[in-house]
């Protein structure tokens, strides 16, 4: 049985990639895609820990969670199009009106 | 029981307040609908006040207990601490026997305001006799008010009055002045009066003047039980005092209110001024209502002045001083009507002086006699000053008294009052309160002897200035072609003036004051006749009053008083009193108001502003962290994130 570090080690590695993504594009679909990575790893971690403790609890969150994400991209690309045709871009770093 | 003349008592304000109405608004509105501008309804009001006056004077002696009190709250307390506020009418032969005063005198301002106003063609007319009623109708509620805010609020009322009425000719510069000064030299006193209004409450939780079981409700009262260390009063004090002390303190800052209204040093300056306005609104001010509110204040709450021996002596030697000092002014003055106002500072004095000396019924005698003759001697001005065509120098004057005899018999008789010949009824009041301040002050009190002594001479100079005036107006040749053609003056001026020659004296109920006195105030009678010291005042006035009529009485007088050199610029300038207040107003309280504004512009609002502009600072350069880019954000979220579990590993120890 593979030891439960190198789950989290995977989930730790898979979430650090995500931010990254996040930190440093610009366009709102690699955005959207950095945001998946992140559910991801913490859906690795929860399938992990359920199976470490035998408890099928993590496993079930795991599938709100793909739900959850599925919503989250259908608003997320949402936005992107209402983006899109306000900026005629997606570049995340164009549209900065809504400031002071 | 006659409860009915006691059931209409607010009527007997309220009908000047219709008056007031009338003339204002139809004034106002429809100007021709109003006859004789507004003096027809403030004559028949003021009448009805007068008869109404009279039925409640004549039954309030036959009533239980002697008085009628009715009262009702307007603002009721909530709470532990709270008092209430009342409305109250308190008719006892006191206040009955005022109302009978300020109303007549007020009915015959008014018929002469129908000589003195509407014959000589003045504009305006709504707008004064509106003045007039109002001013009636505050005197007259502060009269029966039975507890200390609603007279502090009709006394208030009347000094809004008599500045309405003192700057009647707005048009020109003096009248607007000289109601501008009256009304803040009053208001200067009121100030105190209010600190006492609320003092009071303070203390006794009430400020009525009578009322409750046993007087239990009435704060005198309850004053009176506090200071004799019996139970039932529960008083609070402030500033650590003892309620002997912190009583005295309380009847000080209301003197402040009294000595403002009626012209006592050093608040006096505003009433020689005063008489810019019309002369009848003059005579509605001296004899009845405004400066007789002031005495009228110290009488009606008497019961707690007695108990306060060293406010009683101040309250005698400032009357006593102020009679004096006003009758030396008043010995150099050239207009009449400027005489007659030092003369009422004066003879107000004299009702201080017999106050504090222990002479309630003196005093409150004293205060009826000089409504009357005070009323007859400013009409008479007022009938010598339409017939000399608004001249009021005496000095142009002379022989008028083949003119207008009816005037000059009526004249004579108010100054024989004024300087206190026998049998005149001045000689009686003043007499008396003369009396009582030596009978009290031979037991023992040094302030009150010094108080008689001015008194005394202030009767010699009384005699004086009063026969110059009479010689110099009436006698010898007339020096001026006025004088020799005088304006003819109609009934509505003579008939006022023959109406105040029939007044008479009436005994007061005078309470327990006595015992006050002499249980609190140990205000000892040290037994002395009355005959001696009234003989003595009585030669005094005949002295000064032979003198003038010596030096004046003559075809073609001269200026004698110009004899005594510096003495007579000082007395000409009122003692500079006038410059010296100035000085305070303008050398004192004027940069003392600006250093304040500075103050208040420079700390204050500075620090406020400081902050705000701090502020602003701070949130101009913090603005520039939103940037509007979403990743920038990301970044901020994040950066903050992993500070913040370095921070938390770090002192939890985790690492």
């Amino acid at each position: 049985m593979v030891p439960i570090e190198y789950y989290l080690l995977l989930s730790a590695a898979v979430f650090c990639i995500g931010v990254f993504g996040i930190l440093t594009r610009r366009n709102a679909l690699l955005f959207l895609m950095s945001v998946e990575l992140l559910l991801n790893a913490a859906n690795v971690n929860l399938v992990a820990f359920s199976r470490f403790h035998g408890n099928l609890t993590g496993q079930t969150f795991s599938l709100f969670t793909l739900a959850l994400a599925a919503a989250e991209v259908a608003i997320g690309i949402g936005i992107i199009l209402v983006l899109y045709r306000n900026f005629a871009d997606v570049d995340v770093t164009e549209a900065t009106t809504m400031r002071w | 029981m006659a409860a009915l003349p006691f059931e209409l008592a607010p009527a007997i304000a309220a009908l000047p307040f219709v008056s007031f109405l009338i003339a204002l608004l139809v004034g106002a509105f429809a100007p021709r609908l109003l006859p004789k501008g507004g003096a027809i309804p403030g004559i028949l009001a003021t009448g009805g006040s007068l008869l109404l006056s009279i039925w409640a004077f004549v039954a309030v002696r036959g009533a239980s207990e002697g008085m009628y009190h009715e009262s009702m709250t307007w603002v009721a307390g909530v709470g532990e601490a709270a008092f209430d506020l009342h409305f109250g009418v308190l008719l006892d032969p006191l206040s009955t026997l005022m109302l009978v005063i300020v109303s007549l005198v007020a009915f015959l301002v008014h018929v002469f305001s129908l000589g003195y106003m509407n014959d000589e063609g003045e504009t305006g007319l709504p707008r004064y006799y509106a003045g007039l009623g109002l001013f009636t109708a505050s005197m007259l509620s502060f009269v029966f008010a039975d507890n200390l805010l609603m007279a502090f609020m009709f006394f208030e009322l009347v000094g809004l009055c008599s500045w309405l009425l003192i700057g009647f000719w707005q048009t020109e510069r003096a009248p607007p002045s000289a109601a501008k000064k009256a009304f803040l030299v009053t208001r200067f006193g009121d100030y105190f009066f209010l600190v006492g209004v609320v003092g009071v409450f303070a203390t006794f939780g009430t400020t009525m003047f009578v009322g409750g079981e046993g007087g239990l409700e009435s704060f005198p009262h309850l004053a009176e039980l506090a200071l004799a260390g019996e139970g039932g009063a529960e008083v609070t004090t402030f500033l650590g005092l003892d309620p002997q002390a912190w009583f005295a303190v309380l009847g000080l800052l209301i003197l402040g209110g009294v000595i403002g209204k009626s012209a006592q040093f050093p608040l006096h300056t505003w009433l020689p001024d005063a008489m810019e306005g019309p002369t009848p609104v003059s005579a509605l001010i001296h004899a009845a209502t405004m400066v007789a509110a002031g005495v009228y204040l110290v009488a009606r709450i008497y019961g707690f002045y007695a108990l306060l021996p060293e406010v009683l002596a101040l309250i005698a030697f400032v009357g006593g001083f102020t009679a004096l000092f006003a009758a030396t002014m008043g010995v150099v003055k050239k207009e009449l009507k400027q005489v007659l106002a030092y003369s009422t500072i004066s003879q107000y004095g004299y009702m201080m002086l017999g106050l504090g000396a222990g002479g309630y019924v003196a005093a409150t005698f004293h205060l009826m006699t000089h409504a009357f003759f005070k009323a007859l001697l400013f009409l008479g001005a007022g009938s010598v000053i339409i017939a000399m065509h608004h001249n009021e120098n005496m000095w142009d004057m002379g022989g008028l008294k083949e003119k207008m005899p009816v005037t000059y018999y009526a004249f004579l008789s108010g100054s024989l009052a004024l300087a206190g010949i026998v049998p005149f009824s001045g000689f009686w009041s003043k007499d008396e309160v003369l009396f009582e301040a030596l009978n009290h002050g031979m037991a023992g009190s040094e302030l009150l002897l010094g108080a008689y002594a001015m008194g005394l001479l202030a009767v010699f100079f009384t005699g004086f200035y009063t026969f110059r005036m009479v010689a110099l107006t009436f006698h010898g040749d007339a020096r001026t072609d006025t004088a020799r053609n005088p304006h003819g003056v109609r009934w509505n001026v003579k008939f006022p003036l023959v109406v105040l020659l029939d007044a008479g004296p009436e005994a007061l109920g005078a309470h327990h004051y006595g015992e006050l006195l002499h249980d609190f105030a140990h205000y000892e009678s040290a037994g002395i006749s009355p005959l001696a010291p009234g003989a003595l005042a009585l030669v005094l006035a005949l002295a000064g009053a032979g003198l003038a009529w010596k030096l004046y009485a003559v075809p073609d007088p001269e200026e004698h008083t110009d004899k005594l050199g510096g003495a007579k610029t000082v007395l000409f300038n009122n003692y500079y009193q006038d410059e010296y207040q100035v000085w305070l107003a303008e050398g004192v309280t004027l940069p003392l108001a600006r250093a304040a504004d500075k103050f208040d512009q420079g700390v204050i609002d500075g620090v406020v502003n400081g902050v705000s502009s701090v502020s602003l600072f701070g949130g101009s350069r913090l603005r520039r962290i939103q940037t509007g880019v979403v990743s920038n954000y990301a970044f901020l979220l994040t950066a903050s994130f992993v500070v913040l579990l370095v921070v938390i590993g770090l002192l939890g120890g985790w690492f």
